[in-house]
């Protein structure tokens, strides 16, 4: 009920805030190279979407509908986890670039 | 065991794709060990909190896994999983701006956050 079935959701936006200084603080520069950002999660998105869809058929696991909203993509995917393999994947980066900017090497 | 296998070849995969194909050296590389120890801890914080049994948003097939959950109520194999994503997405970054020397020229003018005398 209520807020409950947006956890997900909220925990993978969460994820994205908690972040952002690193990109305007730590000056990571990955959201401000989106063609590059494209370049890296694309393969690996389809990838892990195709991995999710036959998880969830041959049934690895599921989603408990309390804390999902419900919405599902084809495939049965609940749309949390399209959010999950754009979000994780920019977290990454964004640390990556983030460690190398401090590190001052490459 | 099913995820067990899978997400144990995926991490196969990724490494033999760097070493056999993208060639970034990303692997070889500090950076990359310093980022993975800070996503490891965030990792478990938000795996953590989707995989707690005393209210899990994402349920398991224990038919399918090695049943090991550590820390938590985390299930081993998510870190395969995990390591998969973002090495191979890491790695598909890295080989972009070494085929694209010229987009990246801003970020060598920039130089390091913390300047060293």
């Amino acid at each position: 009920m209520g807020v409950d079935r947006f956890q997900y959701l909220i925990l993978m936006g969460l994820c994205l805030v908690i972040t952002l200084p690193l990109e305007f603080i730590f000056g990571a520069r990955v959201w401000r190279r989106p063609r590059r950002l494209l370049a890296a999660m694309g393969i690996p998105l389809a990838i892990f979407v195709v991995w999710d869809v036959i998880a969830i058929a041959r049934d690895h696991w599921s989603y408990n509908p309390e804390y999902v909203t419900g919405w599902e993509l084809p495939f049965d995917l609940p749309v949390e986890e399209l959010a999950f393999f754009l979000v994780i994947p920019i977290c990454s980066l964004l640390t990556l670039e983030a460690v190398r900017r401090v590190l001052g090497r490459d | 065991m099913e995820y067990t296998v899978a997400s144990a070849l995926a991490v196969l995969v990724v490494i033999a794709v760097e070493l056999l194909w993208l060639k970034t050296g990303l692997l070889r590389k500090l950076t990359f060990y310093v980022s993975w120890a800070i996503i490891l801890f965030f990792m478990v914080l938000v795996d953590g909190w989707l995989t707690k049994l005393s209210a899990p948003i994402v349920l398991y097939n224990e038919q399918e896994n090695s049943g090991i959950r550590f820390p938590w109520d985390i299930p081993v194999e998510d870190y395969l999983f995990g390591f998969a994503l973002i090495t191979l997405t890491m790695l598909l970054w890295e080989r972009w701006a070494q085929r694209h020397p010229d987009d990246e020229a801003s970020r060598r003018t920039t130089g390091p956050l913390i300047r060293r005398r």
